[in-house]
């Protein structure tokens, strides 16, 4: 487990009798809302104490001792949102085009009674912007908890596969 | 046909301005690798990448890959990374451990310190061949500062004690602020590129004056910019809004910029509530220096002298948002940055991991700050191709530079560009320096 008590070895291959597509429905509608630049409900997704985290070495064990390339709480997400509201953010001038595709969803635990489920996934984005195309992809770790008829996302964790390159600044959230 | 006689490079600096082909002209940048990179003193490391003998860590000076490893008498060794016999990269990975070095190719095996030690099939060597001429090639100048571990790729040149002199002082002020008066440099990295010359990075480490513009998308409705420090509630005021009007805050504009020869130079530090600093982490962390050195001492420590710090050519070093950056040139118009966050070494562990996550949002690839720079480099090197004028203005506060007694530099305001003109200067001084 790593510090924020993500499995770090494979799952077993899901948890039998457990309905998935809830879990992929929304996965893909978080992804679909970056997509659509609705960052302002997509931070909503996360409680009030959730993380985001995309680690910046291929299995850093934590987010408090090292570098990473996101690793937001609510706070410093609304301080990313806002300035991607912001127009003079020269970064984003003209704006990212980016697409999500989520796949091979697996529910690593759940608890029905408590409501909370871990659920891991491929993940791939694309994103345009000013004549370049690039991608990003890895397999994530979403942390969930019911609430009604869906889920807030109590710890998101994206593994990308490049985590460790020199990126290409990158100014919305993957 | 530019053949690189320092009558040539000469015409491309005038006062106040510098032609644009320092930035665009591939012939200008092979001759940057050879009599600056291949010059000047350059960032290979901090002694606490690698605490234990064998330990290395690998990266590239200009473009020369080098090893910086421990060796086993506990020596730090700075070994261009290239086998002696056919050519391979010998060390591939980023860091690791080794008890020697072992080349892929045919097996040639090095020592911690670059000596070869075995060749494969040792009965086919020719009858002149002798093993001593055949290590991996060392760095032929080292000297280091506080951990701070810097090499020359040439014989002969700027000493080690000209080129750091008179930048112990930045150093220190970093430094000092860890309990134990040590850091580490072991919390990862950051590494971003931009597709623009590496100039236009460290100029911009001494600009002040971009500041309210480039970064406007950092600033509040108030005028200040984001919290960038553990214990701070607000962060600098940049922006003063009269009437309708935006105009450059006060007490931004009251930041001095100070040379002090070979390009070196610094900023002085961002105005704050120092008064009013105050968190649990940050509590802590001054109890843990004042148990240390005094409270007097860890006052004074804590009263913030400079913002960005620049090693000509291509080292600088942060004091709001800690960290050490060096600056790759990879091309004319491409250029990798890493960033490396700053542990003090001594302070409670919760201060260490304040700094080190408010560094994900201010100096890193995903960055509320660095993204916007990074936008202005790629767009100037675009903007560079246009042939509506060979030169690129650096006029601002011409003919306004003082001394300063205090810090024996030259010095003006913060909001001008002598910091820039001071390193083309010493651009010119490498550029044109015999061989």
């Amino acid at each position: 487990m790593d510090a924020l008590g993500l499995p770090t070895s494979p799952a077993p291959g899901g948890i039998a009798g457990i309905d998935r597509e809830q879990f992929e429905l929304f996965l893909i509608h978080e992804g679909r809302l970056l997509d659509d630049r609705e960052f302002e409900a997509w931070m909503e997704l996360f409680t009030e104490d959730g993380l985001y985290w995309v680690p910046s070495t291929p299995g850093q064990p934590d987010p408090y001792n090292q570098a990473s390339l996101f690793f937001d709480d609510r706070q410093l997400m609304k301080t990313r949102v806002e300035r991607l509201r912001h127009p003079r953010i020269h970064i984003q001038t003209p704006p990212s085009r980016c697409n999500h595709m989520i796949s091979n969803v697996i529910v690593e635990e759940a608890d029905d009674k408590t409501g909370e489920y871990l659920i891991s996934s491929s993940m791939m984005m694309g994103e345009y912007r000013l004549d370049v195309q690039r991608f990003f992809m890895g397999r994530q770790f979403h942390r969930l908890v019911r609430e009604g008829d869906s889920f807030r996302i109590a710890l998101k964790r994206v593994n990308l596969i490049n985590c460790d390159t020199a990126f290409e600044a990158m100014a919305v959230p993957i | 046909m530019f053949d690189g006689t320092p009558d040539e490079i000469s015409k491309l600096i005038e006062p106040g301005r510098v032609h644009r082909k320092v930035y665009t002209d591939s012939d200008v940048f092979e001759l940057e690798m050879e009599r600056i990179f291949g010059r000047a003193w350059m960032f290979a490391g901090h002694t606490s990448q690698i605490p234990n003998a064998g330990d290395y860590v690998t990266s590239d000076i200009g473009r020369q890959p080098i090893i910086f490893i421990r060796h086993k008498d506990g020596t730090p060794q700075v070994l261009l990374n290239r086998c002696a016999h056919r050519g391979p990269k010998v060390c591939n990975e980023p860091c690791g451990n080794a008890k020697a070095l072992t080349c892929l190719y045919h097996g040639w095996t090095y020592d911690t310190d670059g000596t070869l030690l075995d060749v494969s099939m040792p009965e086919g060597a020719a009858s002149h061949f002798d093993k001593k001429d055949f290590g991996l090639a060392k760095a032929p100048r080292m000297g280091e500062y506080r951990g701070f571990v810097f090499v020359s790729l040439a014989d002969t040149g700027v000493s080690f004690d000209e080129f750091i002199g008179p930048m112990k002082a930045n150093i220190d002020d970093l430094v000092d602020r860890a309990p134990d008066g040590e850091i580490s440099l072991d919390a990862g990295m950051h590494r971003y590129y931009f597709r623009g010359n590496w100039k236009l990075q460290v100029e911009n480490v001494l600009d002040s004056y971009h500041v309210p513009y480039s970064h406007a998308s950092t600033v509040n409705k108030k005028g200040e910019q984001f919290s960038r420090r553990e214990g701070d509630k607000e962060g600098a005021k940049v922006i003063e809004t009269k009437g309708k009007k935006e105009k450059t805050a006060d007490a931004w504009k009251g930041r001095r910029s100070y040379v002090v020869g070979l390009g070196h130079g610094w900023t002085s530090n961002t105005e704050l509530k120092e008064g009013e600093r105050s968190s649990p982490a940050y509590d802590a962390y001054k109890e843990a220096l004042a148990a240390k050195v005094g409270k007097e001492r860890m006052e004074e420590i804590l009263r913030p002298e400079f913002h960005n710090s620049l090693l000509y050519p291509n080292c600088s070093i942060m004091g709001l948002n800690i960290h050490v950056r060096v600056i790759r040139p990879i091309s004319a118009d491409l250029t990798e940055v890493t960033v490396y966050p700053v542990k003090l070494k001594g302070a409670p562990e919760e201060m260490n991991s304040a700094n080190i996550r408010l560094l994900n949002v201010t100096h890193s690839a995903t960055s509320f700050v660095q993204t916007d720079d990074l936008e202005s480099f790629s767009r100037t090197q675009v903007g560079l191709q246009s042939l509506q004028s060979d030169w690129i203005d650096f006029s601002r506060g011409m003919g306004e530079e003082v001394p300063d007694e205090h810090y024996n530099a030259t010095s003006e305001s913060a909001m001008h560009e002598m910091a820039i003109r001071a390193q083309y200067q010493a651009w010119l001084q490498y550029m044109c320096e015999a061989a």
